[in-house]
C-alpha cells in the first residue's frame, strides 16, 4: 500500500458498499445479535435485540433518546457486558471476549479525543498500542490525517481545534486502525447544522472508499434515511422493524415506524372498521373509505375494531377539478414556510393534520382559508389501535 | 465560559485593590522577616502604642546577619543561653533535614497511594463507597487533640514513637485522606468516554490509568500535593508528642526557642522562620504552572 490516497480512489471507482480492494485494509465482517438484554439496576435498556448486519453493510439503528441505541452499541464493543444475549462476530461468539481484543473501532458522541495528546498522537494511540513500527505509524498518520484534511492540525492539541475538526479527529483515530467494524454513536450530534450535512456526505464518501462494515446510531430520522443502506428501528430495547430506507417509508410495520420515519410525520386519523357487504368500509371523521391495501386483511377482523388510519401529508393533495379519490374539507390552521415548500396545520373538524405543499401552491391557502383535500386509497396505511401493528 | 483578557484589562483602581488586600495577606509574613534581620536591642525597642508608632519602629534598625548564625551555631537551640558563649554546631540542619524528609516522602507516598485509591473509588466503587470516603476523613473532621491519647497509645504499643517510620506513617495517613478526596474529584471530572476509546483502542487497564488518566490529573496532583506539603511542613502538635530528638522537625524547634532561661529570643525564632519559609515557596514556585493550569479539558462538551 504505497499511496492511501490513490488506493482510496481506486477503491471508490469499485462497486459502492462492497468489499473494496484497498490493501491492508481486514476483510470487512458480518455481525450477529442474538437476543441481547441488559439492566441497569431497575432501569431496563434491552430487552432481546436481535439483528444480522451483512458484511460490508452501512447499517443504521434508528430510535428516541433512552431506546437503548447506545446501549447496544456499547455490548457490541465490549464496553458493556450484556445481561443475556450472544454477539456474534465473523461467525466467533464474542460475547465473553475483553474490549481490546475486538478489533472494532468506535466514534463517541463526544468524540472521547484524547485531551492531553496532541492531534498527531491522538491518531497515532490505536497504532502504538498494537506496537506498529514508529515509521509504519508516521506514514499512516500522514495518509489519514490527508484524507480527513488534518494535515494542518497535526501539533495542535483536540481542544484548539474546531468541532467539526474534532470530529475528524475522531472518525480518523477510529479508521487508523482499519478496524473490521466501525460503531458510530451519534457522531453528529454534536456539530451544527451545517457541518452535520457535509459530514453526512462524508460519511457515505468513506464508507464507500473503505468498505468496512459500518453501524451507525441515531435518533434522527434523516440521518438514518440518507446514509443507512438498512434501518432497524429501535423502541424500548427492541427492534420492530428492519428494512432498507424505501421499505421502511412505504410500508412502516407499525404506527411507531410510521410516526418516526418522513417528515413532517404521518398524519395518523381515529377510524372505525365495518364489515359487511362486499369489502370491509373504514370509517373516518368525514367519511368513510374502502378499497385500500388493507382490504382483504381487514376481513379477519371484527366490525367497530378501533383503527389508526393513515396519510402521509406529502399524499394529502388539493383537489382541482373533480376529485378523483376520497375527499374531505379542512380549514388552514397554521402555515409553516421552510423556504421550497410550506407545511400546512389543517383542523378537519376536530382531527388535526399536516400537508406539504409547494411554496407558490401554498400562497393560495393562507391561515383560515378552507381546502378541499383528496388522497389516492392506495397510499393509505392502517393500523391496529390495540397492537399498532399495520394491516396490509 | 467567560472571554479572557488581556492582562491589565481590570484597569488600575481593581489592580490597587487587589495590591493592598494581598499586602494585608502578606504583612505578617514580611513583619517576621523583618524580625529576622534585626538585633535583640532592634526587636526589643519596637513599640505597638499605634499603628503608625508601630509601622516607623518595625522599620528603623540596623540590618544584621547574627540572628542566621545563631541558628546554625550556638549551643543549642534548645537550650539557649546555656552555655552561649561557645560557638558549637546547632542541631537545626539535622531538623531541617528531619523537616524536608519527613513532609517529602509522607506527601509523596500519600500521592502516590491516595492517588490509586481515588481512581478505584473513582472508576470501580465498591458496595458502600461513600462510606469509605467518610469513615477516610473523620480523623480530620476533629481537632487532633481529640485523637492524641488514641494515637499516643498505638505510637507506644507499635515502639513508633520517636521514631521516623512513626511520623512519616502518621503524615502520610493524614495526607492520605486529602489526598483521595482531592484526586476523586478530579478523576470524576474526566470523561469515562476518553477511557472507553483507550480501551477500544486496545489499552489494558494499567494503560488506560498510566497513558489516559495519569497524564489528565497531572495538574491536580501538583494541587494536591502542595497543599498536603504545606499542612504536613507547618505541622505541630503531632510533632511536638512523637518526634525525638533526633526525629524532631522545625516546628516543635521552633517552639523550644521561645521557653530559655534567658526568655523568647524573636530574632533567633524570625531567623528560623525565614529559613522555614524557603524550600514551601520553592517548591510551590517550581509547580505554579501547574497549580495555575486547572483541571478542565476543551474536547468535551457538556
Amino acid at each position: 500500500m504505497k499511496n492511501f490516497g490513490r488506493a482510496i480512489a481506486q477503491a471508490a471507482n469499485e462497486t459502492a458498499g462492497t468489499r473494496s480492494g484497498l490493501a491492508g485494509w481486514g476483510s470487512v465482517t458480518d455481525l450477529r445479535l442474538r437476543g441481547l438484554a441488559k439492566s441497569f439496576g431497575r432501569v431496563t435498556a434491552l430487552r432481546g435485540v436481535t439483528l444480522d448486519i451483512e458484511a460490508g453493510e452501512f447499517f443504521a439503528i434508528l430510535g428516541p433518546s433512552a431506546s437503548g441505541k447506545t446501549t447496544t452499541l456499547r455490548c457490541i464493543a465490549g464496553i458493556e457486558t450484556p445481561d443475556e444475549g450472544r454477539v456474534i462476530f465473523d461467525g466467533r461468539d464474542v460475547t465473553d471476549e475483553p474490549v481490546q481484543s475486538r478489533q472494532m473501532a468506535m466514534v463517541f458522541q463526544t468524540f472521547a479525543l484524547y485531551p492531553h495528546l496532541s492531534i498527531y498522537d491522538n491518531l497515532a494511540y490505536p497504532l502504538r498500542e498494537a506496537k506498529v513500527d514508529p515509521a509504519e505509524i508516521a506514514r499512516r498518520v500522514g495518509e489519514v490525517a490527508e484524507m480527513l484534511r488534518l494535515t494542518h492540525t497535526l501539533q495542535r492539541k483536540p481542544s484548539t481545534a474546531s468541532g467539526g475538526e474534532q470530529q475528524r479527529v475522531a472518525i480518523g483515530r477510529a479508521l487508523i486502525r482499519r478496524p473490521r467494524l466501525l460503531l458510530l454513536d451519534e457522531p453528529l450530534t454534536n456539530l451544527d447544522a451545517k457541518l452535520r450535512h457535509d459530514t453526512r456526505a462524508e460519511f457515505k464518501r468513506l464508507h464507500r472508499e473503505i468498505g468496512a462494515t459500518m453501524l451507525y446510531v441515531t435518533p434522527d430520522q434523516l440521518e438514518a434515511l440518507s446514509m443507512g443502506q438498512r434501518i432497524g428501528v429501535l423502541r424500548d430495547g427492541r427492534i420492530v422493524q428492519v428494512g432498507t430506507p424505501a421499505e421502511l417509508y412505504r410500508a412502516p410495520g407499525d404506527d411507531y415506524v410510521a410516526t418516526m420515519i418522513g417528515d413532517p410525520p404521518m398524519n395518523m386519523l381515529q377510524a372505525r372498521l365495518k364489515v359487511g357487504g362486499d369489502s370491509p368500509v373504514i370509517e373516518l371523521p368525514f367519511g368513510e373509505v374502502s378499497g385500500g391495501p388493507w382490504s382483504r386483511p381487514l376481513s379477519a377482523f371484527s366490525s367497530g375494531e378501533p383503527l389508526w388510519f393513515g396519510i402521509r401529508p406529502h399524499d394529502l393533495k388539493p383537489v382541482s377539478g373533480d376529485p378523483i379519490g376520497p375527499n374531505f374539507r379542512a380549514k388552514v390552521h397554521l402555515t409553516e414556510p421552510l423556504g421550497d415548500v410550506t407545511i400546512l396545520d389543517m383542523e378537519a373538524g376536530a382531527t388535526a393534520l399536516k400537508i406539504v405543499l409547494p411554496e407558490e401552491e401554498a400562497l393560495a391557502y393562507p391561515v383560515g382559508s378552507e381546502v378541499h383535500l383528496q388522497f389516492d386509497v392506495r397510499h393509505t396505511h392502517v393500523f391496529a389501535q390495540q397492537t399498532g401493528t399495520a394491516i396490509r | 465560559m467567560a472571554q479572557r483578557r488581556a492582562i491589565g484589562h481590570a484597569g488600575w483602581g481593581r489592580t490597587i485593590a487587589a495590591a493592598i488586600v494581598a499586602a494585608i495577606y502578606f504583612l505578617p509574613v514580611l513583619i517576621i522577616i523583618m524580625y529576622a534581620f534585626q538585633g535583640r536591642n532592634d526587636i526589643l525597642s519596637i513599640s505597638a502604642r499605634s499603628l503608625g508608632d508601630y509601622l516607623e519602629s518595625i522599620f528603623s534598625f540596623t540590618p544584621t546577619l547574627s540572628n542566621f548564625e545563631n541558628v546554625f551555631f550556638r549551643a543549642n537551640i534548645i537550650q539557649a543561653g546555656e552555655g552561649a558563649a561557645q560557638a558549637t554546631e546547632t542541631d537545626f540542619p539535622l531538623y531541617f533535614l528531619n523537616s524536608v524528609g519527613i513532609a517529602g516522602i509522607s506527601v509523596i507516598l500519600a500521592l502516590v497511594i491516595g492517588t490509586l485509591a481515588a481512581y478505584g473509588f473513582a472508576r470501580f466503587p465498591l458496595r458502600g463507597n461513600d462510606t469509605y470516603m467518610f469513615i477516610i476523613l473523620t480523623t480530620r473532621m476533629l481537632p487532633p487533640i481529640v485523637v492524641t491519647i488514641p494515637i499516643f497509645i498505638m505510637f507506644q504499643v507499635t515502639g513508633l514513637a520517636g521514631e521516623y517510620p512513626g511520623i512519616i506513617a502518621l503524615y502520610t495517613a493524614f495526607n492520605l485522606a486529602f489526598t483521595v478526596w482531592m484526586m476523586k474529584s478530579f478523576f470524576e471530572e474526566l470523561s469515562p468516554d476518553v477511557e472507553d476509546a483507550a480501551r477500544m483502542d486496545g489499552s489494558s487497564e494499567t494503560r488506560v490509568f498510566f497513558k489516559i488518566c495519569l497524564p489528565q490529573v497531572k495538574a491536580g496532583m501538583a494541587a494536591t500535593a502542595v497543599f498536603g506539603l504545606i499542612l504536613t511542613w507547618n505541622e505541630l502538635f503531632f510533632a511536638l508528642l512523637l518526634t525525638s530528638n533526633e526525629t524532631r522537625t522545625i516546628p516543635p524547634a521552633m517552639v523550644r526557642t521561645l521557653g530559655g532561661e534567658v526568655g523568647a529570643d524573636y530574632g533567633l525564632l524570625a531567623a528560623i522562620v525565614t529559613l522555614f519559609l524557603v524550600p514551601v515557596l520553592v517548591v510551590t514556585f517550581v509547580l505554579q504552572n501547574q497549580l495555575l493550569r486547572g483541571v478542565t479539558f476543551g474536547t468535551i462538551k457538556k
